[in-house]
Order: C-alpha cells, then sequence, then structure tokens
C-alpha cells in the first residue's frame, strides 16, 4: 500500500486529495453542514436559486 | 538532542526570512510608508486651527480610558498591512516548494541532516507566528513616527499632550489584537496552506494554475458524481464571514482558536501538510 502511494507524484497527490476529500465528505454528512441559499431581493420578481425549475417553468 | 533540533529549527527559520527579506520586511515597510506619505498629503491640506482641534479631541478621546478597551480602534488600520500580509503569504508558499526544485537547490538541501518534516514545518511556522511579527514590527515603526509627529504639533501649538500618551498605549496594545488576529487567521486558513504547499511540491510549472484548476476540477466531480457540495459547502463556511479574519476583543482569543471548527480545519490542513511532506522526496 505504501510503495503504491510513493510510487511517484501523481499517486501520492491522488491518495492525499482522497483521504482530504474522505474526511471532509464524512464530516458533511455527519454534521450536515449545507450551504447557504442565495436569495437575490428584486422589487420585480422573487427568486430563490433553490427553486430554479419552478423559476425556470414559471417565466417560459 | 532536543537543543540540536531547536537550533536547526531556527536556522531553517532564519533562512526562510533571509531569502524571502522583501515579502516579511520590504512589503510592510512599502505600505508603511505610502500610508505616511498618504498622512502627510492629507494633513498639509487641512487648515492648522482645525489640525490642532483634531489633536485636541483625540488627546481628549483617550484621556484615561483603558488601553486594551480602546485598542480596537486602531484595527481598520491594520486591514491594509493585513491584506498586504496574506498576499506576501500566498506569493512565499506557492513559491517556496516549487522554488527548490526549479533551481535543483531541493538536492542542496536534502543533503543537509534537515528531514523533510521539518523543512515544511519550517514554512507553515514561518506564516503563521513569524512573518506576523515583522509586519507588528514595522505597524509598531509606524505608530511611533506618527506619536512624534503628533507631539511636535501638539508642543508647537501648546495642547495639552496628557491624552496622547493614553493614545499610544492604545495603539500599542492594538499591536497584540493584530497579531492574535493574524495568528488566528493563519491557523483559521490552514486547510488553504496545506493546499497550497501540496501544489508547490507537486507542480513542475504553474503551481498556482494547478492549486486553482485541481480545486475546482475537485468541487466539479463532486456535484457531477456524487451530487453533493461538501467541498463547496466547506469553502463557504470557511470564507464567508469575514469578521473571522479580525479580532476586536482580547476575551476572543481563546474562544476562536479553542473551537471545533478551528480543529477540523487544522486536521484538513495536517493531511495535506503530510502530503507536501511526502511529495518533497520527488525532486524531479
Amino acid at each position: 500500500m505504501k510503495d503504491f502511494i510513493l510510487k511517484n507524484r501523481y499517486t501520492l497527490l491522488l491518495t492525499t486529495l482522497t483521504l482530504y476529500m474522505a474526511v471532509l465528505v464524512a464530516e458533511g454528512e455527519i454534521t450536515g453542514r449545507e450551504a447557504r441559499i442565495i436569495d437575490f431581493e428584486n422589487p420585480f420578481f422573487d427568486f430563490n436559486i433553490s427553486n430554479w425549475e419552478d423559476f425556470v417553468d414559471e417565466n417560459r | 538532542m532536543d537543543k540540536i533540533l531547536l537550533r536547526q529549527f531556527y536556522a531553517l527559520l532564519r533562512r526562510e526570512v533571509l531569502e524571502h527579506r522583501n515579502l516579511f520586511l520590504g512589503a510592510p515597510a512599502v505600505v508603511a510608508f505610502l500610508i505616511l506619505l498618504a498622512t502627510i498629503w492629507a494633513a498639509n491640506q487641512i487648515p492648522n486651527d482645525q489640525l490642532v482641534l483634531g489633536l485636541e479631541y483625540l488627546a481628549m478621546l483617550f484621556d484615561g480610558l483603558s488601553p486594551f478597551d480602546m485598542a480596537s480602534f486602531f484595527m481598520i488600520l491594520s486591514i491594509p498591512f493585513m491584506l498586504t500580509l496574506y498576499v506576501c503569504c500566498l506569493v512565499y508558499l506557492i513559491n517556496t516548494l516549487y522554488q527548490d526544485r526549479k533551481e535543483m537547490s531541493v538536492l542542496f538541501w536534502q543533503s543537509m541532516p534537515v528531514s523533510n518534516l521539518n523543512t515544511v514545518l519550517s514554512k507553515v511556522v514561518t506564516v503563521v507566528i513569524v512573518a506576523p511579527l515583522f509586519y507588528v514590527a514595522v505597524i509598531f515603526g509606524l505608530y511611533l513616527i506618527a506619536m512624534i509627529w503628533l507631539t511636535v504639533l501638539g508642543y508647537s501649538n501648546d495642547v495639552d499632550l496628557a491624552g496622547l500618551g493614553w493614545l499610544f498605549l492604545a495603539a500599542l496594545a492594538s499591536l497584540l489584537l493584530i497579531y492574535a488576529s493574524t495568528f488566528v487567521a493563519t491557523l483559521w486558513l490552514l486547510p488553504t496552506i496545506g493546499w497550497i504547499l501540496l501544489f508547490s511540491a507537486f507542480a513542475r510549472k504553474t503551481p498556482l494554475l494547478w492549486a486553482g484548476g485541481v480545486f475546482i476540477l475537485v468541487g466539479f466531480l463532486e456535484d457531477f458524481a456524487f451530487g453533493t457540495q461538501y467541498l463547496a459547502n466547506w469553502v463557504e463556511s470557511r470564507a464567508a464571514n469575514l469578521n473571522q479574519y479580525l479580532i476586536l476583543d482580547f476575551q476572543n482569543v481563546l474562544g476562536r482558536l479553542f473551537n471545533y471548527d478551528m480543529l477540523f480545519g487544522v486536521i484538513l490542513g495536517s493531511i495535506l501538510i503530510a502530503g507536501a511532506v511526502y511529495m518533497r522526496r520527488f525532486t524531479d
């Protein structure tokens, strides 16, 4: 395993990034980290990026 | 044995400072000089009697007040220096491991009895602990010059200068706040430091492009393959609130240092820094 990880720079980079993302995703799943929903306030219409499909349907 | 290791580490830190004097001394000195020039120019535009009134007001405002309570007033002056520090640290980190391989001096440094771990850690310590010290020293010099100028102005216009002493003490207390802010902010940005060091050690060319490009690619792949945005959520939680980079009260320091988000960031940063340490063995 160690020989594979340290075989060349690319395998080492891939391993580091995989470990980094695995820890990040695990933490995100456990703590339920969520992105902010972006709300654009406009007097002419209401646009909420989480309702993108509804917005497209309304404006067809 | 411990003393030898300490001396080795101290020598590594000295090397970093000597090789990057322009980033750690020159850049803040230029910023301080520009601020001083701008202040002198602005003061020349104001009539002398209004200047003296302003000085009397300043002296009255700070007279008798606790320097630690008033220190946060000076934080706004530190913002240009902190921005310069972050830019200089970015330039330093992206080049530091890359430049050694580009110049082939990495073979010389690896022939020294110093481990890759100590070498990479010295670069992290330079950014987190040493560089802010130089910036604080330059800001102290700027405050000293400003105080001398205000004192001369006050004496020549018969202004009561007792309050200026309290003003100077508050300015000095703000230096501690500035150092605490930069220390906490760089620890908060440890994942970014680790990411940049990793690609500085990895890339054969254009390490900054590699660092940015792979970051965007990983985020895109995560969303495309799994439909999740944990990387984007993580970055948003670290970067969205600019208050995370400034400490305005001494009581906040410990709370900002010892909390879950800081600890998790240190863990993630350690993974990337470990990758950079192992990556350094590839000298081609």
